[in-house]
């Protein structure tokens, strides 16, 4: 076969199929494009900026919900009727976000989509932090924080179960679950890239850090073979969970009989509505990074053409889902659910039902012109879009179905105070306190995946640096100081 | 409070003295041989310890404030007092001048609940909200602790001695210028013992001035009685009997001193298996309880109720032919016109009065001119009704002075530098007498001005001496019941911060003979002399009284020898033909520009309940706003002034104008906006100051009830009000949502309708049929239930406070009610059906309903609200973690959470009005109705102690109990015999939401309303606004 050099990795060639990495990059140059963000000795400014950021908003996360534990749940807009406010709207945008790494790491490893390979490690850890963010808030969410154990099926004084029908508790198992399964396969997934850092490592402290996280790959033939082995059950256990996770919190209102929740599409729904976000999420985080990282070789046009073409597809199914339950509200003849769908079309909170179906369903139908799903700047704008359309979606259907229920005595408006916000803002702040802190220390581009989706010619050259556009000052490598050199790498 | 063989000189202070005591030895012989032995016998070392813990123990128990003078309980009384176990004690209620019987559950010495005695005439078991809600002015920690004496700027803590030792000189020296510029001010009283104190007054100070005024008073109604009638008299009103009611602004539901058994009287008329159900018609300017309750109701500005009420006689007197005396009243009313556009609802009237003369009733409001109740008062004796819906009692209404009139005239001798001495007894002149008789300054102007009150008040601050006063409930002294039943008003505690009774105050300055301490003066104004006698008032709480109406009074009449009427008496005659003169005079079309209409609220009453933070946050019940008194426009007046709800409005009246929240109210007449009054207090306490508009700043002598030329501006600030209900104005979906659901929530018929389909309530909502998924719940011991019977219920809210009073619920304040967090567990829905100009109210109590198949059950991850073996859906407090969710889940909304730590007493005084039966629920966690829980256990115990079973009737929860009308009932559905039982299987019985399959096991009766619907009659979607489709379908179809 004739190799022909392909600059635009977005053109659909049938004669080729599309290399996922840029010509001109070999493994060496993958290994050091990746390892380099590491191995700075000190980031550049705009890290720090971004860092210091990133932490005050995680301060003011905290203070908050110190603030919300030492005065009460009243210190946010909620009431009766609208018990549930940004904290519940909240965890479920995380949870959603939390989405997309799973499904890029183990449904499209399952089906083999090679594209993945340049995305997966950045959207698994998105996957974590977004669950760590969404597990703050049902915590903090209760009117007695300190009693959360009570959640646990474990024997207290009280000598008694929780209760194994409530919704809420099928959920905190489900995001448990979901946690622990995603931190696992990220984490392993990591393992030979670890190993690749311990044996780049320059510094002893480092040494032992990816050393002990390393878990003594050495990368020998078992190693993979047992690895890979692993890998594809933990992609199999995975699978399920994507759809379940989100499922079971979809749960938390489908089983309640309030118009507006209680629907039985939820789950299906909701997995779209999380893949979508989660997508759109992941852009909004790669579309900067790989520019700012110099990964564009690694992270390529077409990955980015293929997420487009996810939120377009997610995007459309949300879109469908709303209308299928305007056509089942109406369909059912049950008067209060049809009021329910109208009331959030045209009630008090008609705009944020209009902010959703703008952002969710309109936004992403520029997707279909290729211009629109080439062009970064309209990526990343749709992107963010979306993600503030998957938020609103959240607030309309807890906010506007709790404020006006069965008896119109008890309807209300929910309006959120500034501790609200500032939760929300904050929990930015965790989030990308963790993801900074991600980039800096680990990774972020799964090496040992890339270099075996490359095509079999580049992997001949040696141990050069063919091509600039490296992620800052490149530190001499530590061989060339012939310092200290425990092993070296595997290539 | 020790009943027995002790006499009074027997009480004992300490332990000693009660050791020396022969009938203690022989009582602890009796009772505790071992102990009598020990303490017969000089102290061993062990004795001496047990002693010493004994009275350590006695001495925490003279801690508990009981008073000491020696009371008897109501009910059956232990052996010995037993901590912990309620004791009900029988008092009274004396509020503008009529008393109400109370009965006081006491827990160690604290009383903590109200509920009606069911022997006093006023009550039969009931109560109002403002009576269930003084426990928490009892306790308030607000209210006055001390004798204060100012001079000028400079307050002093004075002691009760200092004052005696002042009164004695200053009133020493009075008593020899028989009283020259000494003037005492009560409020309205319905003691006797007042009485005779005043009789003593008039003897020690002949020329003393005694003034009796209360800003909310009955002077019309008792002038209006006079001119008509021979002698003082009481109108009793027997609404139970009364087909047709006419109600001419009056309100008969909530201010009327017989409000409470009205409300059990009408309700019963209403009842729809009534022989002849009861008709009422309601003609007023703001929607009032009554008017909520009407079939008809005809809104009219205030200046148009009385040609509408002339029109009215003229018609009724012309339409028929009731013998000579008719005639002539006939001929001296004419045939006056009726207001535009009311002719056709008159006729109606005219047409029912006439088909049960006898059994109908014309009600007056008391706001409404004397000469119109004088005529009214004929025309109902000429109806024939006397001895049907109306009774006269002989028992001289108060002979005192028109309250208006005599203030008017003190306040001119305060002007003049005639009082050089002013007592007032209660009241608070101040904030709440007329603006134009600037009492404030006047009173600043008198030299010796003394003032007795619950509350360092508005008035306390412009006199020389401020005394506190006793709340009722550790008072001694009696009140008069409307019907002249006396009560005594016994103490249920030691007066808490060291306050006196008026009596008491007067009788200190009286000196003389009179007898020391309340409790003898009582017993000498009431003339109780033997013992057993005495005891036995204080058990039932009632003076034993054997009263007969006289059927003739008041003849009216004169007759011929053969017995033949000829006419009215010529006295009469020459009366009501000045009465009609007068009342002719004030007739006239609408007054040009707004007119004011200025009411008692129906919370705070005159303002003297501000302080009360259960009142306070009580919603009013058609507007449900919280801590504040909006001015209510009429929604036509406020499209035309371009105002709408929250709007700060200057209310302009002459050269007088106050800032006030405008609120719009349906059903409100227009041209007419209408205030309530007693807010806006300036030194009431934490809780009261400063909440609403001081509607008394408008009020003159000659405008006390209405205004005509008022205007309303805009300030172009906004305010919002704290409402339960409603909180912003529905957009049009919510308003056509809302609609459509009403029919199907509150489900309501016409009488008609009714007769030819009793179970039309079981055909609103259709849906398939309703299985059970699972093993349903098995109930082999009790299955409790309550009902609430929509056509009894008139919305008074003592339901409400009662629940309040009852559970420790949280008062929030407020911006939480702003918020919607407000905590009651019973809440009363409102909703307005039909044209905003002219709409029927529709009022529903809405608590948990105790789902069998509960949604809130199912969905706690904690199992912190569960079910009961008894269908009571529980809440677990100590282990809600609050995650709301139950909450979200609750179809009805009557979950409440704390979302903050609401109850947070900062005084032991307020620790002491918990009911210690009930959990006091911390921050975060969840609460709602228990069904009283702690009531039917405690029933179940005291059952389980006599070796029998709970019977019905033996648990009844605090709304049931306090309930005036007997809406509300409860009782165990496995008991086929139970009220409740019957009461569910009444085709009337419906669940509300019940089609979700959520089986409440609160259910309604469903309203029957009768407005007339014959051919000839006027069309009733005219002015009932009854909205087609009501029903949610044809309730005929599907028989």
């Amino acid at each position: 076969m004739v190799s022909v050099p392909i600059d635009n990795t977005t053109v659909e060639d049938p004669r080729q199929r599309p290399p996922q990495v840029l010509e001109g990059v070999d493994y060496a140059t993958v290994t050091e494009k990746v390892c380099s963000i590491v191995e700075r000795p000190k980031p550049p400014l705009g890290w720090y900026i971004a860092f210091a950021i990133s932490l005050a908003l995680l301060g003011l996360f905290g203070s908050m919900i110190v603030y919300l534990l030492f005065t009460g749940t009243g210190v946010w807009g909620v009431n009766v009727p609208v018990g549930w406010g940004f904290a519940i709207v909240n965890l479920v945008f995380w949870i959603g976000i939390g989405h997309a790494g799973t499904l890029i790491s183990a449904i499209l490893f399952l089906f083999r989509q090679r594209w993945r390979t340049a995305v997966n490690r950045s959207a698994e850890a998105m996957t974590i932090f977004a669950v760590a963010c969404a597990g703050v808030f049902p915590a903090i969410h209760v009117g007695r924080a300190w009693l959360l154990h009570w959640f646990f099926p474990v024997p207290f004084q009280q000598n008694m179960w929780p209760n194994f029908r409530s919704p809420l508790l099928w959920d905190m198992i489900a995001i448990s679950t979901y946690a622990t399964v995603s931190l696992m396969f990220w984490y392993m997934g990591m393992v030979p890239d670890l190993a690749t850092l311990r044996d780049r490592a320059k510094k002893k402290l480092w040494f032992y850090v990816y050393g002990v996280l390393a878990l003594g790959w050495r990368g020998s033939n078992r190693h993979w073979m047992r690895f890979e082995r692993a890998y594809l059950l933990l992609a199999a256990l995975a699978t399920p969970l994507v759809l379940s996770v989100h499922s079971v919190v979809s749960f938390d209102f489908a089983v309640s009989q309030l118009p507006g929740w209680h629907t039985t599409i939820f789950p299906p729904y909701f997995v779209a509505g999380a893949v979508f976000g989660g997508f759109a999420m992941v852009m909004v985080l790669l579309v900067p990074s790989r520019q700012f990282f110099g990964l564009k070789e690694l992270i390529t046009m077409r990955h980015l053409e293929n997420m487009a073409k996810i939120l377009l597809a997610t995007g459309s199914l949300v879109g469908f889902a709303y209308a299928t339950e305007f056509f089942i509200a109406w369909y059912s003849g049950n008067p209060y659910e049809g009021f329910a769908f109208i009331n959030r079309m045209l009630g008090p909170y008609w705009w944020a039902y209009w902010i959703m179906v703008s952002c969710n369903l309109l936004a992403p139908q520029v997707f279909w012109f290729k211009k629109a799903r080439t062009n970064i700047w309209i990526m990343w704008g749709v992107a963010i879009l979306v993600n503030v359309g998957m938020w609103f979606e959240r607030y309309v259907i807890i906010v506007t179905s709790l404020a006006r229920d069965f008896l119109p005595s008890s309807w209300d408006y929910y309006m959120p105070t500034w501790v609200d916000m500032l939760t929300l803002l904050g929990s930015f702040g965790l989030f990308f306190t963790l993801f900074l802190l991600f980039v800096r220390f680990l990774p972020m581009v799964a090496m040992a995946e890339v270099k075996s989706v490359m095509p079999a010619s580049v992997k001949a050259e040696g141990h050069h640096r063919p091509l600039g556009d490296y992620w800052g000052d490149v530190p001499e490598q530590h061989d060339e100081e012939g310092e200290w050199t425990p092993g070296r790498g595997r290539r | 409070m020790r009943e027995g063989p002790l006499k009074r000189e027997e009480l004992w202070r300490s332990l000693e003295e009660r050791i020396d005591a022969p009938a203690f030895r022989e009582r602890l012989r009796e009772q505790y041989p071992h102990l009598a032995a020990m303490a017969l016998q000089p102290a061993s070392r062990r004795g001496f310890l047990k002693l010493l813990g004994a009275s350590l123990t006695m001495a925490g128990l003279a801690g508990c404030r009981r008073p000491e003078e020696p009371i008897v309980p109501h009910a059956s009384r232990p052996e010995d007092r037993e901590p912990g176990v309620p004791e009900r004690y029988a008092t009274a209620m004396d509020l503008g001048g009529a008393g109400l019987g109370l009965l006081v559950t006491s827990v160690d010495g604290r009383p903590i609940k109200v509920e009606g005695n069911p022997d006093h005439p006023a009550s039969l078991g009931g109560t109002s909200a403002i009576a269930q809600a003084a426990i928490l002015e009892l306790y308030d920690p607000e209210r006055s602790t001390s004798v204060v004496q100012r001079d000028g700027g400079n307050r002093q803590e004075r002691s009760w001695a200092d004052w005696t030792s002042f009164a004695d000189k200053h009133f020493g020296s009075l008593r020899g210028t028989s009283g020259r510029g000494l003037a005492v001010l009560v409020e309205e009283s319905s003691s006797h013992g007042l009485e005779r104190l005043r009789f003593e007054f008039t003897r020690t100070f002949p020329e003393g001035r005694w003034v009796e005024y209360s800003p909310v008073s009955r002077d019309a109604a008792r002038d209006g009685g006079r001119q008509a009638l021979v002698e003082n008299y009481r109108t009793q009103l027997h609404l139970e009997q009364c087909r047709v009611l006419v109600s001419l602004d009056a309100d008969l539901l909530v201010h009327h001193p017989q409000a409470v058994v009205n409300a059990r009287a009408l309700a019963k008329a209403r009842h729809p298996d009534a022989e002849v159900m009861n008709r009422t018609y309601a003609v007023e300017s703001a929607y009032s309880l009554t008017g909520a309750m009407a079939d008809h109701r005809l809104p009219l500005r205030p200046s148009q109720v009385a040609p509408f009420a002339a029109s009215l006689l003229g018609a009724l007197l012309h339409a028929a032919d009731r013998g000579a005396a008719w005639r002539q009243l006939a001929g001296v009313v004419g045939t006056p016109a009726a207001p535009e556009g009311t002719a056709e609802i008159r006729d109606r009237m005219v047409h029912d009065i006439l088909e049960h003369p006898e059994q109908s009733l014309i009600a007056v409001g008391v706001e409404q001119p004397a000469p119109l109740h004088a005529l009214v008062a004929a025309v109902n004796v000429l109806l024939g009704t006397t001895g049907h819906t109306i009774t006269y009692d002989l028992h001289a209404d108060p002979r005192v002075p028109s309250h208006l009139e005599a203030l008017g005239e003190l306040a001119d001798a305060m002007g003049a530098g005639q009082v050089d001495t002013l007592l007032v007894l209660g009241g608070n002149p101040v904030h709440d007498a007329p603006a134009d008789l600037a009492f404030g300054e006047r009173l600043q102007a008198v030299d010796t001005a003394v003032h007795l009150g619950l509350y360092e008040d508005e008035t306390s601050e412009l006199c020389g001496w401020h005394l506190p006063r006793a709340h009722f409930l550790e008072s001694w002294c009696d009140a008069t019941a409307f019907d002249g039943t006396q009560a005594v008003v016994q103490p249920l505690i030691a007066p808490l911060y060291d306050g006196k009774t008026a009596i008491e105050v007067l009788a200190g300055v009286l000196a003389g003979d009179l007898p020391p301490g309340g409790r003898d003066l009582v017993r000498w104004a009431l003339g109780s002399t033997d013992d057993a006698t005495w005891h036995q008032t204080l058990h039932d709480g009632v003076v034993p009284r054997d009263f007969q109406p006289i059927p003739s009074f008041p003849a009216l009449t004169a007759r011929d020898e053969t017995g033949a009427e000829v006419g009215l008496l010529p006295g009469i005659r020459g009366r009501l033909v000045d009465a009609w003169k007068k009342l002719q005079t004030s007739l006239g079309g609408p007054a040009d520009g707004l007119e004011l209409q200025l009411r008692p609220d129906t919370r705070i009453y005159d303002g003297r309940f501000a302080n009360n933070g259960w009142l306070q946050e009580l919603p009013d019940p058609l507007t449900k706003v919280t801590w504040d008194n909006p001015v209510l426009v009429s929604p036509a007046d406020a499209e035309r002034l371009d105002l709408s709800t929250n709007d700060v409005v200057t209310v302009g009246s002459g050269d007088r104008s106050v800032e006030a929240v405008a609120y719009v109210m349906p059903g409100q007449a227009e041209g007419c906006v209408s205030a309530t009054l007693g807010y806006g207090r300036r030194a009431v306490g934490e809780v009261g100051n400063g909440v609403g508009t001081d509607f008394y700043a408008l009020r003159t002598t000659d405008a006390m009830h209405h205004q005509a030329g008022v205007t309303l501006e805009r300030t172009g600030r906004t305010h919002d009000l704290a409402c339960t209900q409603d909180h912003y104005p529905l957009d049009p979906i919510g308003e056509s949502g809302m609609e459509r659901r009403l029919g199907d929530l509150y489900r309501s018929a016409h009488l008609d309708d009714y007769h030819h389909h009793p179970d039309f309530a079981q055909h609103v909502v259709h849906h398939p049929p309703l299985d059970q998924q699972w093993k349903p719940h098995e109930y082999p011991g009790h299955r409790w239930a309550m009902t609430v019977d929509l056509s009894a219920c008139t919305g008074c809210n003592t339901c409400a406070v009662a629940c309040q009073a009852e559970n420790n619920i949280a008062v929030v304040g407020r911006e939480q009610v702003e918020k919607g967090r407000e905590m009651a567990w019973l809440r009363i829905d409102r909703y307005f059906r039909g044209d905003p100009d002219a709409p029927s109210v529709a009022l529903m109590p809405v608590t948990c309903h105790h789902c069998e198949n509960a949604p809130c059950e199912q969905v706690c991850p904690v199992a912190a609200t569960v079910h009961d073996h008894e269908g009571l859906n529980v809440m677990v407090y100590n282990r809600c973690v609050g995650t709301r969710y139950c909450s979200n889940n609750c179809p009805y909304k009557v979950r409440r959470f704390n979302f903050f730590k609401y109850m947070d007493p900062e005084t032991d005084v307020e620790k002491m009005r918990f009911n210690p039966e009930v959990t006091v629920r911390s921050r975060g966690v969840m609460e709602k109705c228990s069904f009283c829980v702690q009531r039917i256990n405690t029933a179940r115990i005291a059952a389980e102690n006599e070796g029998r079973t709970l019977k019905d009737g033996d648990v009844v929860p605090a709304c049931a109990q306090a309930c005036p009308s007997g809406a509300v009932v409860f009782g165990d559905l496995n008991d086929p015999e139970s009220r409740i039982a019957k009461l569910f299987a009444d085709p009337r019985s419906y669940a509300m939401l019940g089609e979700m399959n959520n089986r409440p096991r609160l259910q309604y009766l469903a309203k029957v309303d009768n407005p007339a619907t014959d051919g000839e009659a006027v069309a009733h979607d005219e002015v009932h606004g009854e909205v087609e489709g009501d029903h949610g379908g044809d309730p005929g179809g599907h028989h």
